[in-house]
């Protein structure tokens, strides 16, 4: 009797979390993964010359061990993802004040809105070329491509969202007697936080792109750098595993960084529905 | 004494950008609230109401006639004057306790002597145990009476209504006017209520004004004497002090309505 009352606490995490797992499905995802890595190793066995066209799953893994083992990319990764957090957090920093002082009066708003809409499309990737012939092949211009990369989809998602703010609850506020940076404070911001999470999350979605563009093209250390110079050295699994680190990043990067902001924040309020 | 509110002559012309004509949303209107008077307006729809209100609360400015209160022409919007919109203005990401001490907190009152005065509002207005929960887990009757909670809390001179019950169901609207009722009592405050609903014009105001067709004139003013501790729906029905008055105002406001249809 006591001996199963206290077998049962110790037993119960595990299986629930097990169960949040299958329901999230988990299970399904695994399986797809495994079925995806599956199918690349049957083509890249039927295929002539795989270490130079497509390396099985297993190389890309050997020359992982290698180039972890020589301490390399663990050092590429953090060189990629310094640039990273750098670039995006002076882009949020600028980009958020700019697009909320941008959204507070109409007429300005009208006139900027086009122009932003007009930059938030031309990609890091497309301004590149131009960087490169202002600063050359410099770290600087890896972080003016960062930089410009986030600032333009904050800054416009931000406008957005000041701009949507429902007129009544700002009115609501000036009958309560507030004053204009109350209003600020208190409703345009947390009016435009869906925006300004979605902003956050483009921006630094693309500046992630852009940093790796840029390291391929003015870098000299980074993520973007070795798929570069392995391409370079004929070393294809070594592309691919860069590659595959981006997607990986990325994804940590989304599931630990971006998404608890959102959750503990809009979702909390009810604005967005899950 | 002079009256809390006093409207003398207001006109409204809402330009019209794409015809470059002018609507005319209300003409001459003059009246006047005395303090702790409960006022009821009704009209058609259309008939400029929510504009008489807006101007009122200073959000929408006055160019023709003049708006006083408690002797002072209404220039912007003002602390003095509380307003419950007709869809309810509470901040999504403020708690029912935050949103309800909202205006104290503009107005600097120190955090312990807010929290006293926010729990005696969400006392009075029935929501004790929602005081941490969002905006979106409450039910619409809820939201309309945080609003309620948060234009009294502030404590303004005069309360400005633009239907807020409307878009409650019936059941809770009757609570919600028995709610409102006790809650003049306790407050005695000066109100104007707007509604299109002649029951409710009849239960909540000591006096109704009644408005025509746009441009919105004051057609009509019908004085309803019953004695606050008085209005409860079941008791009220067959009680003629009531059912006079609502009668008139009803036959007033269909004179408008079926001159509309012709
Ligand atoms: N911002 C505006 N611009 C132009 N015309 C307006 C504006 N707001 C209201 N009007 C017009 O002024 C008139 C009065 O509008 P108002 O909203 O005051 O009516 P109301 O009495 O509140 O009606 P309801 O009972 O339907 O709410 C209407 O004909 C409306 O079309
Ligand atoms: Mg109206």
């Amino acid at each position: 009797m006591t001996r199963s009352s206290e077998a049962a606490p110790v037993r119960k995490p595990q299986s629930r979390q097990w169960r949040r797992f299958v329901r999230g499905g988990g299970v399904e995802l695994v399986l797809l993964i495994l079925g995806i890595l599956f199918l690349w190793s049957v083509i890249s066995q039927n295929i002539p010359n795989p270490s130079r066209y497509l390396p099985s799953p297993v190389s890309v893994v050997l020359s992982s061990y290698d180039v972890i083992w020589k301490g390399l990319l663990p050092n590429y990764i953090g060189q990629t993802l310094w640039r990273l957090v750098i670039g995006s957090v002076i882009g949020l920093l600028l980009g958020i004040p700019f697009g909320i002082a941008l959204g507070l009066n109409r007429t300005v708003s009208d006139m900027f809105y086009p122009i932003m809409n007009f930059f938030q499309s031309i990609s890091g990737i497309a301004i590149l070329p131009i960087i490169v012939v202002w600063w050359g092949n410099s770290e600087k211009t890896v972080f003016v491509v960062i930089l410009y990369t986030c600032f333009f989809p904050i800054a416009f998602n931000v406008l957005t969202g000041v701009r949507s703010t429902p007129m009544i609850l700002v009115n609501a506020l000036r009958t309560l007697g507030a004053s204009r940076i109350r209003i600020v404070k208190d409703v345009l911001i947390p009016s435009a936080m869906p925006h300004i999470a979605t902003g956050a999350r483009l921006g630094i979605g693309y500046a992630w792109r852009a940093v790796i563009a840029g390291e391929m093209l003015a870098g000299r250390r980074g993520l973007g750098w070795m798929i570069f110079t392995a391409q370079d050295a004929d070393l294809t699994a070594q592309v691919i595993l860069g590659m595959v680190m981006i997607g990986v990043i990325w994804i940590m990067i989304d599931r630990f960084a971006l998404r608890p902001i959102e959750a503990d924040t809009i979702q909390r309020w009810g604005l967005v529905q899950r | 004494m002079p009256a809390k509110l006093v409207v003398d002559r207001l006109s409204h012309h809402y330009p019209d950008e794409y015809t470059g004509e002018d609507v005319h949303a209300l003409d001459q209107v003059s009246l006047s609230v005395e303090d702790g008077e409960f006022s009821a307006v009704v009209g058609p729809s259309g008939c400029g109401k929510t504009t008489l209100l807006n101007i009122l609360a200073g959000l929408l400015p006055h160019t023709e006639g003049s708006v006083q209160v408690d002797g002072k022409e209404v220039q912007g919007p003002g602390p003095d004057r509380g307003v419950v919109f007709q869809e309810h203005a509470i901040l999504p990401w403020r708690t029912v306790a935050r949103n309800i001490g909202h205006g104290l907190e503009i107005q600097g009152i120190p955090k312990s002597e807010r929290e006293q005065k926010v729990q005696e509002f969400i006392d009075l207005v029935g929501l004790s145990g929602f005081e941490e929960r969002y905006p979106h887990e409450l039910s619409g009757g809820m939201k309309q009476r945080c609003a309620l909670a948060r234009t009294l809390c502030a404590n303004p001179v005069v309360m400005l209504m633009d239907e807020p019950f409307a878009a409650v169901d019936a059941q809770t609207r009757i609570t919600l006017q028995e709610e409102l009722n006790r809650i003049a009592i306790a407050t005695r405050k000066t109100i104007l209520f707007i509604t299109h609903n002649v029951d409710e014009a009849a239960f909540l105001g000591d006096r109704c004004f009644i408005f025509s067709r746009r441009p919105g004139k004051l057609k009509a003013t019908v004085k309803i004497d019953v004695p606050r501790e008085k209005r409860i729906w079941k008791d009220l029905l067959s009680e003629k002090a009531y059912t006079d008055p609502r009668d008139e105002i009803l036959r007033l406001v269909r004179e408008e309505v079926f001159d509309d249809e012709e």
